[in-house]
């Protein structure tokens, strides 16, 4: 017989009940929780707050799973009474940040994590939690100084490392950015993105032909667009080897000086350095003014232009303007929530009567197509991509590119494809601020956000550019 | 011990001599010869009208010998008088298994199953027990007769024209019944002018055929000989006052005529009098009058009465279940891996969605104006290619459609679907719709919904129209009127709001996973503006400029002389707007009418757009 456990020890014992120790509900919602089982951890959280409902260990354990499911004004009203009722416990506060900025409520997350610097201000973890607020208000300088008073405390802290450099670089002070971007192989989801070896990493010493071996790391995005850099490599180091993923190398072989190309580490053969691509413009003295070929230098083969130019005829109305669109990013992505729209928000676009839209969107996202009944011509290209090369090749059949911060946006920008990019308040580093175009592609226009997690305007904006 | 357990079929017979019997061991030839005297004898009191004596005998021969056939066909014939269809049918089906001395008494047999099926109006179950009689008898006149009968009422409209054809021939006479028969197929095939001729012939050989009367004034209406029509029946009702469907179709000519109250009259009497056709008759009637409730009332009574009197009933099931099935299957990563058929010279298909009571009939119409378009109304192609497609596509594993489309990601599978489409071209042709003049083929067949993966497989830029319309709008057509709809879903205002839901989320998905040549089309944009939609859908279509008919013969939407009329034709009229929001007429009426399926329907009124439009 199973037995279940209660925690009030009021009522007489039912058989098959036994007693348990409030401390041992507790750490099991919290086991739950990390285990990803979040439905039983809240179901038991609950269970426990309906015996003792102003815990506020309890309160604000079960706010985070609520959190997590996406639950996001239950899990506030929840923490927000576990610091009432514990308004000394610096964890609630520093939680309370990170979950106001998941909610775009970016003044009362400053409130909170700063309450948790406050609080415990030998906790490194809540400096960090502070930063990453500013870095959202575009308070960089704040960013950087907090995440300086983090490491401080704990000098290894990578995650810190990698955000003063993404503030930094933002913020287009790129050398300092550069130095502190190397933290990005420390952190934890960067696990397997390098070679197990004793060589060193290249410094930009000169190497014997073959002996370089250039890593793309990282997203499809950042390959593209710092793919840039290899022949600036092969100068010094020529023939360089390249591992990468399948997917990437029909794209990326159309660079010049590669000597090889592999995806298995097992057929790099004998190298004397390593460098990942993301790490070749700290070594090229990239600045916001230097960098190379912004033009464009990736074409698709003729042959598949040709191709798709004959499917879209097929498929799209006549005497219609040609706009590619995506509109979603790759969810598991650490800021696809930031990046991310729904098909419906570009209404404004889709409401022009000249234009026929062609989705280059892939993925589970393709699926808004269905909800789309508007009189303007929708072609739902993406299950018909096969990869990259079709969509270089199906982006060079249109008039211009519309799209959030993703691979395909390196995509036309690296084949010199007219581009709109929306984003977000507090983009991605590489694309600056406080400008609409990019030192990295010249054929790409940026639309930001005005007001963080608010895209109301933009697209107003991006579908009138096309006048 | 003696097994005397009656069997359940309600033949009368033990158990163990019926529906359990061994009749391997049953007596063989020699053995039967011994009782055949008494066999006759059974035969002779049948005949004799002696029925009691007859069915008391054959059940003691039977008993000794189940497999004797004249104590057999006595003992069919006696219970099919009784009307145990169970019995009758179980013991009809056992004639046609029991060896015959020749082809003709096999044939008379099955011949005698298909009839007594076809009077209960299962004419697919006739199909097999039809066929075997043909193919026994193939000189036999009556056997094509019946044949053309099950495959005229079961969408194989051609092939049954060649079989009462045949029957023509065989008699070497005209005979008034087929000819009357051989009518209504050219009247369903659209041929209204032979379906007059031959009206006309089987008329004069046959005058007391009121259904061939009720079938002719029919072809006069679609002939737009609307006088002709209602002559036919004002003489047919002076001969068959008591005859319900003349009186109906009398009825509709009224409502056709705007003669309202002329209806009402006709369809008097208690709502309970009547049958689901002349209620939605009276229904529409009384709504055009401006009597929402009278309507309401007819329109219900005729829902539940479907429901009540004949037993139909709406179970979402299955078709969950089979959108499920299909959602699974046809998702984009798949079908990414699957061939496709390669494109061909000659008439292009275009698919029109829609749920019924849309707008893809009006479209249709307006459509088979332009020059180069044939409609082929709802002949189904798609629908029997997936019946057929196993007999194409290697499916060892018995996978069944769809799953069975897997297998053409094996050898060459483009070729399998290129024959699969050649195939739909075939039926098209074998239904008459191709003719040397079409460049397009609308295909309008009311499940195209379902076949949206195939047809990206078969025909991989097809145009595919979508006919929306405000979802209120689209129940409330359904609600009035009298139809067939897939899985029954007519039969009440929340069974069709349901089925609306799982069809229109079928489309969505597949919308949301295939790369599709898609246009909505709204009907309040069609019926507002029918000159400047069919433009804009024409050249959605078409990529050669194609001569458009004129603004004002678009709007009047009139009838043509052409060779094959689709159905709906018989009621074309000129494109109105009195059908838009209809719903807002009826709620400000009966404000609770459309409580039950708005939390439904609302997500789709929404998703259209037509939120604004409350």
């Amino acid at each position: 017989m199973s037995s279940e456990a209660i925690l009030s020890g009021e009522e007489p014992l039912k058989p098959g009940q036994q007693r348990v120790a409030l401390s041992d509900v507790i750490a099991q919602i919290s086991r739950l929780e990390q285990q990803n089982r979040l439905d039983d951890a809240g179901i038991l959280a609950d269970r426990v707050l309906a015996a003792v409902p102003e815990h506020p260990h309890v309160l604000h354990l079960s706010g985070i799973i609520l959190y997590r499911q996406g639950k996001i004004a239950e899990a506030i009203a929840r923490m927000e009474k576990s610091i009432a009722l514990a308004p000394d416990v610096a964890l609630y506060p520093r939680n309370m940040c990170e979950i106001y900025r998941g909610a775009g409520r970016l003044d009362d997350a400053v409130t909170s994590g700063r309450r948790a610097v406050e609080l415990a201000p030998e906790d490194s973890r809540a400096y960090f939690n502070l930063a990453l607020i500013h870095y959202e208000r575009l308070e960089l300088e704040e960013s950087v100084r907090i995440c300086d008073k983090a490491l401080a405390l704990e000098p290894d802290f990578a995650e810190a490392h990698f955000e003063r450099a993404e503030a930094l670089l933002l913020g287009g002070k790129m050398k300092d950015g550069w130095e502190a971007y190397e933290w990005r192989f420390k952190l934890k989801q960067a696990e397997g993105m390098l070679p197990k070896t004793d060589k060193p990493q290249w410094e930009g010493q000169k190497l014997a032909p073959g002996k370089l071996l250039l890593v793309a790391d990282q997203g499809f995005g950042d390959c593209v667009q710092f793919g840039r850099f290899i022949p600036w490599a092969a100068q010094i180091a020529p023939a360089p080897v390249l591992a990468c993923s399948g997917e990437l190398t029909s794209i990326l072989r159309q660079i010049p000086g590669i000597g090889r190309i592999v995806t298995r580490w097992e057929l790099t053969g004998e190298f004397d350095a390593y460098i990942p691509l993301s790490g070749l413009p700290r070594l090229a003295g990239i600045d916001t003014d230097n960098i190379p070929m912004s033009e464009g230098y990736l074409h698709p083969k003729n042959e598949l232009v040709a191709h798709w130019a004959e499917q879209l005829d097929r498929l799209v109305p006549a005497g219609k303007r040609r706009i590619a669109l995506v509109w979603a990013g790759r969810p598991t992505h650490k800021n696809d929530k930031k990046r991310t729209l729904k098909l419906a928000q570009f209404a404004p676009l889709l409401a022009r009567p000249d234009v026929a839209i062609v989705t280059v969107q892939k993925g589970e996202q393709i699926a808004q197509v269905g909800s789309y009944f508007g009189t303007t011509p929708l072609i739902n290209l993406g299950p018909e991509i096969n990869d990259f090369a079709d969509t270089m090749a199906i982006l060079k059949n249109v008039e211009r590119l519309v799209t959030i911060d993703t691979s395909v946006a390196h995509i036309a920008g690296a084949c010199g494809i007219p581009a709109s990019l929306v984003l977000p308040y507090a983009p991605d580093w590489r694309w600056l601020l406080g400008r609409d175009d990019t030192p990295w592609y010249k054929s790409v226009r940026l639309f930001r956000q005005q007001q963080p997690y608010d895209w109301s305007g933009v697209i107003e904006k991006v579908a009138n550019f096309l006048d | 011990m003696l097994n005397t357990e009656i069997c359940t079929c309600g033949s009368g017979l033990r158990s163990v001599r019926c529906c359990n019997a061994d009749m391997a061991a049953a007596p063989d030839q020699g053995s039967l010869e011994l009782i055949n005297a008494k066999a006759a004898e059974a035969i002779g009191l049948f005949n004799e009208k002696k029925y009691r004596e007859a069915e008391a005998l054959a059940l003691k021969i039977l008993d000794l010998a189940p497999n004797q056939r004249m104590a057999l066909r006595v003992l069919f014939e006696i219970r099919k008088a009784e009307g145990k269809q169970q019995a009758a049918e179980i013991l009809a089906r056992r004639l046609t298994e029991l060896p015959a001395e020749n082809n003709a008494v096999a044939a008379a047999a099955h011949l005698q199953l298909a009839q007594m099926l076809v009077a209960q109006g299962r004419h697919l179950d006739a199909a097999t027990p039809a066929r075997a009689a043909v193919k026994l008898t193939p000189r036999d006149a009556n056997a094509h007769h019946v044949l053309g009968v099950v495959l005229t009422e079961t969408g194989q409209i051609r092939a049954g024209e060649v079989h009462y054809r045949k029957a023509v021939n065989l008699l070497e006479r005209d005979d008034g019944t087929v000819l009357a028969n051989l009518a209504w197929n050219l009247k369903q095939q659209g041929r209204l002018n032979e379906a007059a001729t031959t009206y006309e012939k089987a008329l004069r050989l046959r005058p007391d055929n009121a259904r061939g009367v009720g079938g002719f004034a029919q072809v006069e209406a679609g002939r737009q000989h609307v006088p002709q029509a209602i002559k036919l029946l004002d003489d047919a009702l002076a001969k068959w006052s008591q005859d319900r469907t003349l009186r109906l179709l009398r009825a509709l000519m009224d409502l056709r005529l705007g003669k309202f109250e002329d209806v009402i009259n006709r369809l008097s009497g208690g709502l309970e009098s009547l049958m689901p056709p002349e209620l939605a008759a009276r229904g529409q009637a009384a709504e055009r009058l401006g009597n929402i409730e009278d309507a309401v009332a007819a329109f219900a009574m005729g829902r539940q009465m479907q429901r009540e009197r004949y037993g139909q009933r709406y179970d979402p099931k299955e078709g969950v279940q089979k959108s499920e099935l299909y959602r699974a299957f046809f998702t984009a990563e798949r079908m990414q891996n699957l061939p496709r058929a390669p494109e061909t010279d000659g008439p292009k298909p275009v698919f029109l969605l829609g749920f019924p009571g849309s707008g893809t009939s009006l479209l249709e119409q307006l459509l088979s104006k332009v020059s180069g378009f044939t409609a082929a109304d709802q002949a189904g192609a798609m629908g029997e290619l997936t019946k057929r497609i196993g007999n194409l596509v290697s499916d060892e594993s018995q996978l069944g459609y769809p799953s069975l489309l897997e297998n053409l990601a094996l050898g060459d599978g483009a070729s399998q679907l290129a024959l699969l489409r050649d195939q739909y071209f075939v039926t098209l042709q074998s239904d008459g719709v191709i003719n040397p003049d079409t460049k397009f083929v609308i295909d309008r067949a009311a499940d195209n919904h379902w076949h949206l993966g195939l047809i990206k497989l078969l025909f991989p830029t097809a145009p595919i129209i979508h006919m929306l319309r405000h979802p209120l709008d689209v129940v409330l057509s359904n609600f009035a009127q009298d139809r067939k709809l897939e899985a029954n879903c007519g039969v009440s205002m929340p069974a069709l709001a349901r089925h609306y839901d799982v069809t229109m989320s079928l489309i969505k998905h597949f919308r949301g996973q295939l790369t599709l040549r898609y246009l909505p089309l709204r009907y309040e944009a069609l019926v507002a503006d029918p000159a400047g939609a069919l433009a804009s859908i024409v050249k959605f279509i078409s990529t050669e400029p194609l001569k458009l008919p004129s603004k004002i013969a678009i709007k009047a939407n009139a009838f043509q002389p052409i060779a094959r009329v689709p159905a709906h034709v018989v009621m074309q009229e000129p494109v109105h707007e009195r059908s838009l929001y209809r719903h807002r007429l009826f709620e400000a009426q009966v404000p609770q009418l459309f409580s039950d399926i708005r939390p439904v329907l609302t997500p789709w009124i929404e998703a259209l757009g037509y939120g604004d439009a409350q």
